[in-house]
């Protein structure tokens, strides 16, 4: 649970984290509509690859990418079982279990394993953007971008408070841990929603906290972002290189789909 | 000239409880005021009052000479800046640097008078290396004192701090007392301390007010205050545990302490005039030998 959102990585030193914030977002979003518009599960991969590629040159534990790929990798396990048995009428191999037969279609397998590897694809370009850039300036760029400020300033207080509150869950959880509330399945459950109405309770409490601490320190509805200094040349020849690599590629693509 | 003066202060919450009854609470420009009092006393109303988070129903509360009702939120929050006593309730931006300077830009100043500000606060509390770090990355003690640069570039003349010495370990604790005492003798702010931790206030407040019950029960500096033994325990507080060992002392062992000594120091030299010295360089001969 904490692994998913550490942002430790975020704020170590290397040719990913050093390069701006606008040029990093721009070159991810042109690799997300590449992936997504792929006609076929080569670009996709090769994206895969690419930015899993990135992540081990960048030393991030095997744990980490391991828990950030877990529930996607885990769609994409869903996704092309049910195209498989679900979609298409040419049939590959057939089985049957429990009384029911199943059988494996070709045109259902294609067609799930392309949307397998847009999820795939897409997912690790988001991955990598988050292992490189910190939050805030993600958010600085976003807002650079003239993405409306109510979005930003209300991504940036859950983005803090998430940290807090699930410092504050953990605790919870620990206490009821320690007095033997997860050792039958009843009072798991019990336990559980206990939890989750606390945790409710919390983040109001905590919304009212922080707003007058806003309050007091000038906050009238509208919070500041500090400046972005100009994209280097240096940046923007590595926006321009990759955004060229990114449309070729597509281009290629498109080329051997036709 | 008085940076605060409450008078007559009623508050009642809408649960009908009685949180300050007529009180009157007055701070020089410069000085160093301890509000002391058990859970429950209504510091924490008194504060929230005095910042203007709540409205007093009966009395007069001014700030710098102005009734807090004249003054507009950009000016009332450029002379009294609170530190909150979680700091997870003041941290809300993702970076020490964004949060240290989001009072000044909300004050509209230009980019290069923010990036003043917040290295000037920050090097007041001997944060400047922790600018670009992630609050989350923070450890308690340093979320404390990134808190409290938070409110320093607003560049308040009146800070109230609402226990700031809760949750660290005795080496932050004082650390942090010793910053609270830095910005009031060297900067000249002037330093409001809501707390119930007795035992460092002798050493660094110029007068004491003790609330219970939403009234005043004593004010004055902390030798006066802490000779009141019945007030001090009506107050559900106590004495510094050096002032107590002397005092125990005093009453049971009959040992001539004078007055009651407050700190360590005014309790050694005391101690050391009891002992004759030639106790003393017996004792400390026979170690050589």
């Amino acid at each position: 649970m904490f692994d998913l959102f550490s942002d430790i990585f975020t704020y170590r030193d290397n040719a990913l984290t050093r390069i701006d914030p606008r040029a990093k977002l721009l070159i991810a979003l042109a690799a997300l509509i590449a992936v997504v518009t792929a006609e076929r599960i080569v670009l996709p991969l090769a994206v895969f690859t690419f930015c899993l590629g990135a992540v081990a040159i960048l030393r991030i534990p095997a744990k980490l990418v391991a828990c950030r790929l877990a529930a996607p990798l885990s769609i994409v396990a869903v996704l092309v079982v049910i195209q498989t048995f679900v979609t298409g009428k040419t049939p590959l191999f057939a089985f049957t279990f429990a009384g029911w037969q199943f059988t494996a279609k070709a045109e259902g397998f294609h067609q799930g394993t392309l949307l397998g590897a847009h999820v795939l694809g897409a997912v690790s370009v988001v991955f990598l953007l988050s292992i490189v850039t910190p939050a805030h300036r993600i958010f600085q760029a976003l807002r650079w971008f003239r993405i409306s400020r109510n979005w930003l300033e209300i991504a940036i207080l859950m983005y803090r408070y998430i940290f807090v509150l699930m410092d504050r869950v953990a605790d919870l959880a620990a206490a009821q841990k320690l007095r033997l509330g997860y050792t039958a399945r009843g009072r798991a459950l019990r336990s559980f929603t206990t939890l989750a109405g606390a945790t409710i309770i919390h983040s109001l409490e905590q919304a009212q906290r922080t707003h007058d601490a806003m309050r007091l320190r000038g906050y009238r509805g509208v919070m500041p972002f500090g400046p972005l200094p100009a994209v280097s040349g240096r940046d923007r020849r590595i926006l321009a290189l990759c955004l060229i690599a990114i449309a070729a590629a597509r281009l290629l693509e498109w080329g051997v789909s036709g | 000239m008085k940076a605060i003066e409450v008078t007559g202060v009623h508050f009642t919450y809408d649960d009908g409880t009685e949180a300050l009854s007529g009180i009157d609470f007055h701070v020089s420009e410069g000085e160093f005021v301890a509000v002391l009092g058990s859970n429950g006393s209504g510091k924490t109303t008194l504060i929230n009052l005095l910042v203007g988070l709540l409205k007093a129903q009966a009395g007069q509360i001014r700030i710098c000479g102005r009734a807090i009702g004249e003054l507009s939120t950009d000016e009332l929050y450029q002379r009294v800046g609170l530190v909150f006593q979680n700091p997870n309730d003041q941290l809300f931006a993702a970076t020490v640097e964004e949060d240290v300077a989001f009072g000044p830009r909300n004050l509209n100043l230009p980019e290069a008078e923010v990036q003043e500000r917040v290295t000037e606060a920050l090097a007041a509390v001997s944060a400047l290396p922790l600018r670009g770090r992630a609050i989350h990355h923070l450890s308690f003690g340093e979320q404390k004192r990134v808190s409290l640069a938070g409110v320093m570039a607003m560049r308040p003349s009146v800070l109230i701090l609402d226990e700031p010495t809760a949750g660290l370990d005795p080496a932050g604790e004082a650390q942090m007392m010793q910053l609270l005492k830095k910005l009031n003798r060297e900067e000249g702010l002037t330093v409001i301390l809501a707390t119930h931790s007795v035992d460092m206030l002798p050493l660094f407040a110029n007068r004491i007010y003790v609330l219970d019950h939403g009234r005043v029960l004593q004010e004055g500096p902390a030798e006066e205050i802490f000779c009141h033994q019945e007030m001090i325990v009506r107050a559900k507080l106590r004495l510094p545990y050096v002032s107590r060992l002397m005092y125990e002392m005093k009453r049971h062992d009959g040992v001539p302490i004078d007055g009651l000594p407050l700190t360590i120091g005014e309790a050694r030299v005391q101690l050391l005039e009891l002992i004759p010295k030639e106790l003393i360089i017996a004792e400390l001969e026979e170690k050589k030998a």
